[in-house]
């Protein structure tokens, strides 16, 4: 247990004063090192404490301290990490999802929100936090025409502060952009940076999908849509930098698969590709075992992984530790190294969700895209 | 005019020391401002004016140069080609550099007899040193093939800016030189053709605008998102001040604990001096005599960063 949480409780069951007193002394969960102590206070059969991360049981239940109404449980988190959870609370037959009360740092995702433990010596970066000083970009509406889908797509566009016409700008595609501005500060992180100097001034488009599993999992159509449809449809609309190098291609989780298959339909058409958590799942032996979504990004990675070919000459690629998908996109890693592609692969000791992603974005865009920071010296 | 000025200072922020021209005794008279560094804020020099209370007369070169590219399609190709060029090369060189860079730590740090770690690592900044040569030697050669490719007189567009610069600088005594992009700073001055209209003039100039003054550019940055690059040579400056490197925002810009690192550094660039200014550093220099260096610093060959003293 937690030393301070052990004091409260050394001699007898705390006063409510005395909880109450510590409750507004202390940030939650309390993080001591490696231990991390999770608190919930109330009336309650049972607490449990639910997370989805590989590695940890999804519930574990947090024990009541001597008569009180506190509940702890302690985990040991190695220097570093992000989690997210949420509290189970049972009452009779009533099950409560919550967020932790005491806790008042969250994320959101398209789901809702959970919880953050940020463990020891986890900060959030500075870059990814609005900057009063920082030159903030603009952004633009189109819909296009599919033929792909048949049917009509809509598309944001960040163009950054102080475009220019006359200048021609490097290009990014982000899937599932829509929910990277919301949930992953993708748009004040582009801002920061570019400010910063640390990537270019770029273009930046932004798709979502209505049915991003069938989508983003290796479908031709989607392929044919960004390279045949989308990436002409910009190159009409905004000045270009007109070579692959400055063509990149993005995406999360299936946006990753997305992204990989695409580059991989129209080798040489990207020169980079950004790929965080990709969902690669393949099987070398019989059947996977991750549901029927699965079964066409299953077939594109084994075919991939027989004929990866050279989908961008640079790929950066990233995946939290704590994922089931870690090995999947580490055994990518000296694949698309034997093909001569210029690789980066980051880990971090955080899970599959937005957050993770967006704490990458640094080194990910800086590295594909390298600013001026080299040339300007103000 | 006998001895010219050369008044060098480091970024303006978070120290603001350019109105310390003030104390200087410049010739009366508008001053030419070249901010072509800041690229597009070209004409923000509202500040400028603050610090100086001097008439200023705005060169426009990057503006200037955006007009001749539009109007001048064989000229903005041909220029076009060039950087291309350039910018291959620069990357040919790093592949290079990244090898024997990296064959210098690795022998720095070589457990084996000091004197033959000694002899082996300056082999390997020799090396560095022949290279940089090299690569000075091609870009030199590009720079050649760019001259043959226009050919004497090719833009009329071209001339008649250039003329129409000579005579704004008529009018100026000393020329005023802000920080920024280097290389774009650098390739408007060339574009213009001002090495001999600088050099016959007082000169005030902060960070890019000190580094393109210099024989030699290297560019440098230790704490980029991805952490240090290998310092590398740009090209050759203005050739207005000889045997000086300028090394701008080095406090945050370069590790300057690292001690062997910086030894290495200060002999691969030997004989000139690695020349720090940071924010707050005022060097003068009469012609290439420095006469003030107050916040200023060298990589020294014991590998530390050392106060630099006139003379």
């Amino acid at each position: 247990m937690n030393s301070s949480l052990n004091s409260l409780f050394s001699k007898q069951p705390p006063t409510t004063t005395e909880i109450d007193a510590f409750i507004a002394a202390n940030e939650f969960p309390l993080v001591d090192g490696n231990n991390i102590t999770f608190l919930y206070r109330g009336g309650a059969e049972q607490v449990l404490l639910r997370s989805w991360i590989s590695g940890l049981n999804t519930s574990q239940p947090l024990e009541r301290l001597k008569e009180s109404d506190l509940w702890a449980l302690t985990i040991e988190l190695p220097a570093g990490s992000r989690i997210e959870y949420k509290l189970e609370v049972i009452i009779g037959d009533q099950h409560s999802l919550v967020l932790d009360p005491l806790n008042k740092i969250t994320a959101k995702d398209p789901f809702g929100a959970n919880s953050v433990c940020q463990g020891d010596g986890y900060t959030r970066p500075l870059w990814t936090q609005p900057d009063p000083d920082a030159r903030v970009g603009t952004y633009q509406h189109a819909t296009l025409p599919s033929k792909a889908f048949g049917d009509n797509r809509e598309v944001n566009v960040y163009l950054p502060a102080r475009f220019r016409r006359n200048r021609r700008y490097p290009l990014l595609i982000v899937h599932d952009g829509l929910d990277y501005l919301q949930f992953a500060a993708l748009g004040t992180v582009l801002d920061n940076l570019i400010t910063n100097l640390d990537i270019p001034p770029m273009i930046v488009a932004m798709t979502q999908s209505n049915d991003r599993l069938k989508e983003y999992g290796a479908d031709d159509r989607h392929a044919k849509f960004i390279a045949e449809e989308l990436l002409p449809f910009l190159g009409d609309q905004y000045p270009l930098l007109d070579e692959p190098k400055s063509r990149g291609l993005m995406g999360a989780s299936f946006g990753g698969v997305a992204t990989l298959h695409t580059a991989w339909r129209y080798p040489g058409l990207f020169g980079c590709l950004l790929l965080q958590s990709g969902s690669f799942a393949f099987s070398d032996l019989g059947q996977h075992q991750r549901g029927p979504v699965f079964d066409p990004v299953v077939r594109f990675m084994n075919q991939f992984r027989q004929n990866p070919g050279v989908p961008a000459e640079k790929i950066y690629l990233s995946c939290g530790i704590y994922e089931s998908l870690i090995y999947e996109n580490r055994s990518l890693v000296p694949l698309l190294q034997r093909q001569q592609i210029d690789v980066r692969f980051e880990e971090a000791r955080d899970a599959h969700n937005w957050e993770n992603w967006r704490d990458r974005l640094q080194n990910g865009l800086s590295w594909l895209f390298p600013g001026p920071v080299w040339m300007v010296y103000e | 005019m006998s001895e010219l000025q050369r008044i060098l200072l480091g970024p303006q922020r978070p120290t603001i020391n350019l109105g310390r021209v003030r104390e200087v005794a410049l010739p009366e008279g508008p001053m030419a401002v070249i901010s072509a560094g800041w690229q597009e804020a070209e004409a923000d020099i509202d500040e400028v004016y603050e610090q100086v209370q001097s008439p200023l007369l705005d060169l426009k070169l990057y503006q200037r140069a955006e007009q001749v590219f539009s109007e001048d399609p064989n000229l903005h190709k041909a220029y076009r080609q060039r950087q291309d060029r350039l910018q291959e090369l620069q990357q040919l060189y790093r592949m290079r550099l990244r090898q024997l860079m990296t064959a210098a730590r690795r022998i720095r740090r070589a457990k084996a007899a000091r004197d033959l770690v000694e002899a082996e690592l300056q082999h390997a900044v020799a090396q560095l040193r022949e290279l940089d040569q090299h690569h000075l030697g091609r870009i030199a050669t590009v720079y050649d093939e760019f001259a043959d490719a226009l050919g004497p007189n090719s833009s009329g567009l071209l001339a008649d800016h250039i003329a129409e610069i000579n005579t704004i600088l008529e009018d100026c005594d000393s020329v005023l030189i802000t920080g920024g992009n280097v290389l774009v700073l650098l390739n408007r001055l060339q574009l213009f053709d001002l090495k001999a209209q600088l050099a016959k003039r007082h000169l005030v100039a902060w960070s890019a605008g000190a580094m393109v003054l210099s024989d030699l550019i290297v560019l440098y940055h230790d704490r980029t998102p991805l952490g240090r690059r290998d310092v590398e040579v740009l090209g050759p400056g203005m050739g207005i001040l000889h045997d000086k490197i300028f090394l701008p925002d080095a406090r945050k810009r370069l590790l300057e604990k690292d001690v062997s690192r910086i030894s290495v550094l200060h002999e691969r660039f030997s004989p000139a001096d690695c020349i720090t200014l940071n924010s707050g550093s005022f060097l003068r220099l009469y012609d290439n005599i420095i006469q003030t260096a107050e916040q200023v610093g060298y990589l020294g060959e014991s590998g530390r960063v050392q106060g630099l003293s006139p003379g």
